[in-house]
């Protein structure tokens, strides 16, 4: 038998996934514009602290460098918002799971495999506009190929933890109804300890330290390292993209021994 | 075919309390209540048989069923469909069940009933051959091209059964689990309904449980019946032998000059003691208990007091027969899924 047979089961949902998406042209522009809204509100100050700081640059970033990292960390949570988290509260809550387990795929892999064209229009329609546009408006830094190479890695396992991330806060609603709540609480603390505002490098010692324990750095930080070339030669490569492994794996195990919980659990919405 | 034994399934509900006051309190401490819903129920249903999963509401219909499709996980005991323990192998046992509950779609709500059927081809791995032949039987019988490319949520209740029912059997499986399959269906789908799972049983030889509430769908799908009360097995077999031990009979007729209906009626239940009749315009109807009676001596005296004209001898209904066993199990006015 063919070894891919299994994951070919699931390209239904890709194309479905697309499907549905495509119907609502106007998101794509909706996304767009928020991101370039927070990439200028962000760069823009960021910018006039830096020119205001009397002992040269913070953190060894300089003007280019700091642009580029804050507009690229909003590009990245464009690849981040995978709506997966909507989705699954939503078939919790509405109990349309429990059709899912009567069919014979893997709830989670269906999730993943229908976020994939979710990130992929985000990234053609907005991504990718907004780092036209802010090209053409402030100096960026020109990253190295290999490290260019090394960043495009790097972003695949930083979507990855993203998915599991929302994956656990999409199944919050097996226990919860108030899961605009956890969604909310899930955006505040991603979008601070990812290092998304603040690169983890300017944060205060302590500050940094908790950020390193936890896994959202690995969605932006990480990527952002390698695309700027802030790393001490192949260990420190290998140190960046080990621990990004290292979170996918863990965050994966978690994910699914939740999912096993929550589904013995789905009695109590059986209905 | 599928096997139960003992099968358990409890559930904790919060005890919630009245008033302000009360829900304030249950903010604070919350109490929780042990429901058993199915209750060490224990049966065998052999391949190939068309059974009906009968019982009141709160008999732990759908509880069972759940479990048997690998949707919850018992409590305690075990079930198997195909020789899998369903919750244990729910992909595995998914393959070879088809599913339909009527409440609750199993088809992709944003989709088009043919891109739904798509996706359903792919993750079963439907041979091409079973896939058009299946598509060309619903053609046919449930006429689900009329659905088009409307996606699901936007379909009317009976069309979405349609779609439903025939998302069930694409793939040919097994063992059929059909819950309340034909509502919101008009009297020529709910007939083609019906056609189309006798068929299906008698070439393919798929197993069905049904339940419903549609006695019509029960007697004309059905051949053995299943009834469930308060959690428990009450009766497991044929559904004419079911109906033979109904309590009551009755002989319906019309007749042509003679005496007043009510001096017939008056006559009739005083010469066959235990019967009851009543009038409806011409027409006269005589309830009378097996035990005392039968069809044939009650039509027998009626032959020689009246000159009839019409005369029914109607097969006891479902229904009743089914209210007598209940009643008859003296399980009546507890509260439904009775607290332990």
């Amino acid at each position: 038998m063919n070894p891919l047979r299994p994951a070919f089961r699931y390209t239904p949902f890709v194309t479905g996934s697309l499907q549905s998406l495509l119907r609502y042209r106007s998101m794509f522009a909706i996304s767009a514009v928020t991101a370039a809204a927070s990439a200028a509100m962000m760069i823009f100050l960021w910018r006039a602290v830096h020119s205001s700081s009397p002992d040269g640059p913070p953190g060894g970033f300089d003007t280019a460098e700091l642009t580029t990292y804050l507009l690229v960390a909003q590009i990245l949570g464009l690849l981040h918002a995978n709506r997966v988290d909507d989705e699954v509260s939503a078939e919790v809550y509405r109990g349309h799971v429990a059709a899912m387990l009567l069919k014979p795929v893997s709830y989670p892999a269906v999730r993943a495999f229908a976020c994939l064209p979710v990130i992929g229009t985000n990234a053609l329609f907005a991504g990718l506009p907004v780092l036209l546009l802010f090209a053409l408006l402030v100096p960026l830094n020109v990253p190295r190929p290999v490290d260019a190479l090394l960043f495009a890695v790097s972003a695949v396992l930083s979507a990855a933890v993203a998915y599991l991330v929302n994956l656990l806060v999409g199944m919050a609603a097996f226990v919860t109804t108030n899961t605009w709540g956890i969604r909310l609480m899930k955006q505040t603390v991603v979008a601070f300890f990812s290092g998304q505002m603040v690169p983890v490098g300017l944060m205060p010692d302590a500050l940094a330290a908790v950020t390193r324990l936890l896994p959202f750095h690995t969605m932006v930080d990480s990527p952002l390292t390698l695309l700027l070339g802030r790393y001490d030669g192949v260990p420190g490569i290998l140190g960046v993209l080990g621990l990004q492994l290292l979170w996918t794996a863990v965050m994966c195990a978690v994910a699914a021994l939740v999912w096993r919980f929550a589904v013995r659990r789905l009695e109590v919405l059986g209905g | 075919m599928i096997v139960v034994e003992n099968l358990v399934k409890e559930f904790r509900v919060p005890e919630r309390e009245e008033g302000l006051s009360g829900s304030l309190r249950t903010l604070l401490t919350r109490r929780y209540r042990t429901v058993r819903a199915v209750d060490g129920v224990s049966f065998d249903i052999p391949a190939g048989s068309r059974t009906a999963y009968l019982g009141a509401n709160g008999a732990g219909k759908s509880t069972t069923v759940k479990m048997l499709t690998g949707v919850m996980t018992p409590t305690s005991g075990h079930c198997l469909v195909n020789g899998l323990e369903p919750y244990r192998n729910r992909r595995r046992t998914a393959r070879r069940i088809g599913v339909v509950f009527g409440q609750r779609s199993q088809l992709w709500w944003d989709l088009s009933v043919p891109d739904s059927f798509r996706i359903l081809r792919r993750i079963h791995d439907i041979p091409d051959a079973v896939y058009q032949r299946n598509l060309r039987l619903f053609r046919e019988l449930l006429d689900i091209d009329a659905l088009a490319t409307t996606a699901v949520r936007q379909l009317s209740l009976g069309q979405r059964m349609r779609a439903e029912i025939a998302a069930s059997l694409l793939h040919d499986p097994e063992v059929l689990f059909w819950d309340e399959p034909t509502i919101g269906l008009d009297m020529v789908l709910q007939e083609a309904v019906r056609e189309l799972v006798n068929r299906v049983n008698r070439e393919l030889g798929t197993t069905v449980l049904l339940t419903s509430h549609d006695l019509a769908d029960i007697t004309s799908i059905c051949d053995t019946a299943l009834v469930v009360d308060h959690g428990r097995v009450i009766y497991q077999g044929r559904i004419d032998q079911l109906l033979s031990t109904a309590g009551q009979r009755c002989v319906i007729f019309e007749y042509r000059g003679g005496p007043s209906p009510e001096a017939v009626a008056a006559e009739v239940e005083h010469a066959l003691p235990g019967t009851r009749v009543r009038l409806d315009g011409q027409r006269v109807r005589i309830d009378h208990p097996v035990g005392l009676l039968s069809s044939r001596e009650v039509l027998s005296f009626l032959l020689e007091r009246v000159d009839l004209t019409e005369c029914y001898v109607p097969e006891p209904d479902l229904g009743t027969v089914l209210k007598e066993l209940y009643t008859r199990n003296g399980h009546r006015g507890r509260a439904p899924g009775g607290a332990a």
